[in-house]
């Protein structure tokens, strides 16, 4: 049983749930306390002692139900001819003794001890199938059952031919049934690695190669990112600032130990969350970019508090509110296909883009804001406004501009980047997820 | 507690039983877990929707046991002093005046300051002794001799500095006061922490305890709460009304009727000597089970349709 649970939880784990060892010694103690006689107590005390979120509740009752199906084989090879020589019986092997008797409860139970045998629960990509499904039937006497289909065909007798075809069939039969065995297995024990795999091929891919089915993952990868940048740069704030004495809150405290002053109160320091205001491109030339673009800076929006996020193309719009309504799959169409908002898609005018920011909100940038502006900077040769660039650079605590292009490409073409850069504190190339958390990562240390 | 109560959790059956007797009707489930937090003797974290019945279940273990119940509300800014212990500063203060004219007496023949401070040292642990120590809920709920059930309330709402202290509380019962020792448990309590997911809850507290997910529950079992907990209901009345506040919760409102709803609206409907449900006594009484302007006015707009099914339901 002890083995069981261990294959159990580590199916769990490879399905995403986290679970430590102290909790594994408690699943063993709780299988002694409880037994499994009843399937439901059994689950149900599983439950409550590994899965301990709503989220890994729902995986532990998938893998649950995957686990712990019996796969009994179902009704098969027709009758086992009646007329079984026993003296037949008695040369072949095993095997090939179940399968001529029906014993169907054997097979199963012969699957699953070879399959511990040659430690399916290895398992990771779905190129070793094949050779699971080999090792697994050679476990179980594969060549055996073989060599006596050929020996009951050579005796040519009629019981020894109508056996080593019931044989056959029923090698065909074994093999599928261990291939769904194989399969389930798979299922149960690859996808952690799988998905590690997969994200972190994500995580360096260019964002402009980034298909449209693999959004979600993307969307989960931005978030897990964003939520790990600020829990770690919100903590060292709070540590960091502390050291002067309140005076006022002191003595208040203090009053009840006739004025003496042991029990001192500090002040703590206020620090202020990233004040950032976003410019964001979503022109047709970074049209595969802006789209995750945007989804970052959805889940930038959704941690920050204080973020205004504006988008551009041939005029300026905020869409600050837009974020703040909408969940992030229609949030993103919205923005993207540009309805009802008063944007215009037509060509890229970063000049256009500029004159509208300082017309209407310019007094947005004081001087504790990081502007952030994702673009390719290519404004299809015309008036470039670095003049309102500049006054942003002056007026702004930073102003940090990723470029979707390698840098090698700057300043090429009607690209405005070269002018541009030296009003920007930071400019990077940000193409990979890689990037983006290395840009956000300085924007939230240097803030503090 | 062990020796104490082993009878009472013989079996999951007796726990549901019991518990079930102390008027709290639970799923095979709930009795499971509360059966293997007594016997692995862990701390269970509720979770679930709000009014399910988490602080209830606490209620009721208590009852069951036939032990107090010692509860801590948290809140954002609970600290040490509220949650473990104080020292009684005022105790001490008048404690130290009164025995002022003592002191002469104590330092009779000390010549020298340094030879008066040796004198004090010997007494000096009077001050800072168990007389003297203001026992807050986590400490109050170890010093009980029978065990008791410690209720941590919506564990969510407090800090995260206020978790990591639980910590090691939650594992080895015990906790440490500077100035005297570590206190152990003498009986260790029964604790259910409870929350309600406005914040996700740190790894290392997770795994010091069991989970407990109690969802909304299906219509049998609410009828047979309602039973329990309004006995005067009549049959009829009971069932349509289940079969309503199920309908509801298929809506889109923006706080779903939890049990502790239907069990106030069965007891208004009694009150109104109501035996069967018709439209207009809902749409009268729907304030008490929908919370919200805007819940009120959708479920008005589907009001009709809605009673006709549960009559219809109950019918059959």
């Amino acid at each position: 049983m002890e083995q069981i649970l261990k294959d159990f939880i580590s199916a769990l784990r490879s399905s995403g749930a986290r679970i430590s060892i102290p909790e594994t010694i408690d699943a063993m103690n709780t299988v002694k306390l409880t037994g499994y006689h009843d399937r439901e107590v059994f689950k149900d005390s599983l439950s409550a002692v590994l899965a301990k979120s709503f989220h890994e509740k729902e995986i532990f009752e998938e893998c649950f139900y995957k686990f712990f199906s019996f796969d009994t084989f179902p009704e098969n090879t027709g009758d086992c001819p009646e007329s079984l020589a026993p003296e037949i019986m008695e040369e072949i092997s095993p095997l090939s003794q179940m399968i001529l008797s029906g014993n169907l409860g054997g097979l199963a139970a012969s699957i699953r001890e070879a399959a511990q045998e040659v430690h399916i629960t290895g398992i990771r990509f779905f190129t070793q199938k094949g050779l699971y499904i080999h090792r697994i039937l050679r476990h179980m006497g594969m060549d055996k059952l073989k060599l006596d289909v050929k020996h009951l065909f050579q005796q040519d007798t009629f019981y020894s031919k109508q056996m080593a075809e019931e044989l056959e069939k029923g090698k065909d039969y074994l093999f599928e049934n261990v291939k769904d065995f194989v399969e389930q297995q798979f299922a149960l024990f690859s996808p952690s690695v799988t998905e590690n795999l997969l994200e972190d091929y994500l995580k360096s891919i260019k964002l402009s190669n980034l298909e449209q089915r693999d959004f979600h993952r993307m969307h989960s990868i931005i978030q897990k990112m964003v939520k790990r940048l600020n829990d770690l740069h919100s903590r060292r704030r709070k540590t960091s600032k502390r050291g002067q004495l309140d005076f006022r809150k002191t003595l208040r405290n203090n009053i009840s130990y006739q004025g003496l002053l042991f029990d001192i109160q500090w002040k703590k320091k206020k620090v202020d969350r990233p004040d950032i205001v976003a410019i964001c491109d979503v022109s047709r030339s970074v049209e595969t970019v802006a789209r995750f673009l945007l989804l970052f800076l959805y889940s930038l929006n959704k941690s920050l508090a204080r973020i205004r996020t504006f988008i551009f193309c041939s005029n300026l719009i905020e869409v600050t509110h837009i974020f703040d309504e909408y969940p992030v799959e229609e949030a993103l169409v919205k923005l993207q296909s540009g309805i009802g908002l008063g944007i215009l898609l037509g060509r890229t005018d970063y000049g256009q883009a500029f004159r509208d920011f300082e017309e209407s909100r310019f007094h947005l940038i004081t001087k504790k804001t990081t502007i952030l502006i994702l673009g390719d900077a290519r404004n299809n040769y015309g008036d470039s406004q670095t003049g309102i660039l500049k006054s942003m650079h002056e007026r702004g605590k930073r102003l940090i501009w990723l470029n979707s292009e390698p840098r090698s490409f700057w300043g090429i073409g009607d690209s405005e980047m070269k002018k541009y850069l030296p009003y920007c504190h930071l400019a990077r190339e940000c193409n990979t997820v890689h990037h983006l958390e290395r840009v956000v990562d300085s924007l939230l240390s240097l803030e503090s | 507690m062990n020796l104490l109560h082993d009878k009472k959790f013989a079996s999951i059956e007796n726990v549901q039983q019991g518990l079930k007797n102390a008027e709290y009707i639970c799923s095979k489930k709930i009795a499971t877990t509360v059966y293997l937090a007594y016997h692995l003797e862990k701390p269970i974290l509720v979770e679930g929707p709000a009014g399910v019945g988490k602080t209830e279940l606490a209620k009721t273990a208590a009852a069951f046991l036939g032990v107090s119940l010692i509860r801590m509300q948290c809140y954002e800014g609970l600290d040490e002093s509220k949650a473990l212990y104080e020292w009684k500063y005022g105790k001490q203060l008048l404690y130290t005046q009164m025995l002022k004219d003592k002191l002469n007496d104590v330092l009779k023949g000390a010549k020298g300051l340094s030879a008066s401070i040796d004198k004090l040292h010997q007494y000096n642990d009077i001050f800072f002794s168990r007389s003297f120590l203001e026992p807050r809920p986590l400490l109050k709920a170890l010093q009980q001799k029978d065990g008791a059930v410690l209720l941590i309330d919506e564990i969510d709402k407090s800090d995260n500095e206020f978790e990591a202290f639980l910590l090691e509380i939650l594992s080895d019962f015990q906790v440490s006061v500077p100035e005297i020792d570590t206190i152990r448990a003498e009986t260790k309590p029964f604790v259910f922490l409870t929350s309600n997911n406005t914040r996700e809850l740190s790894e290392a507290l997770k795994r010091r305890c069991l989970h407990l997910f109690i969802p909304l529950p299906d219509p049998e079992l609410e009828r047979e709460i309602i039973r329990i907990r309004v006995p005067g209901i009549s049959e009829k009345l009971r069932i349509q009304l289940v079969s309503f506040i199920q309908h509801l919760r298929e809506l889109d409102l923006k706080k779903i009727p939890s049990i502790s709803e239907t069990i106030d609206w069965a007891r208004v409907l009694l009150l109104l000597h109501a035996d069967k449900l018709s439209a207009d006594l809902i749409s009268e009484t729907l304030h008490i089970i929908l919370k919200f302007e805007g819940d009120i006015k959708i479920a008005e707009e589907h009001l009709y349709e809605m009673t006709r099914k549960a009559i219809k339901e109950a019918a059959i």
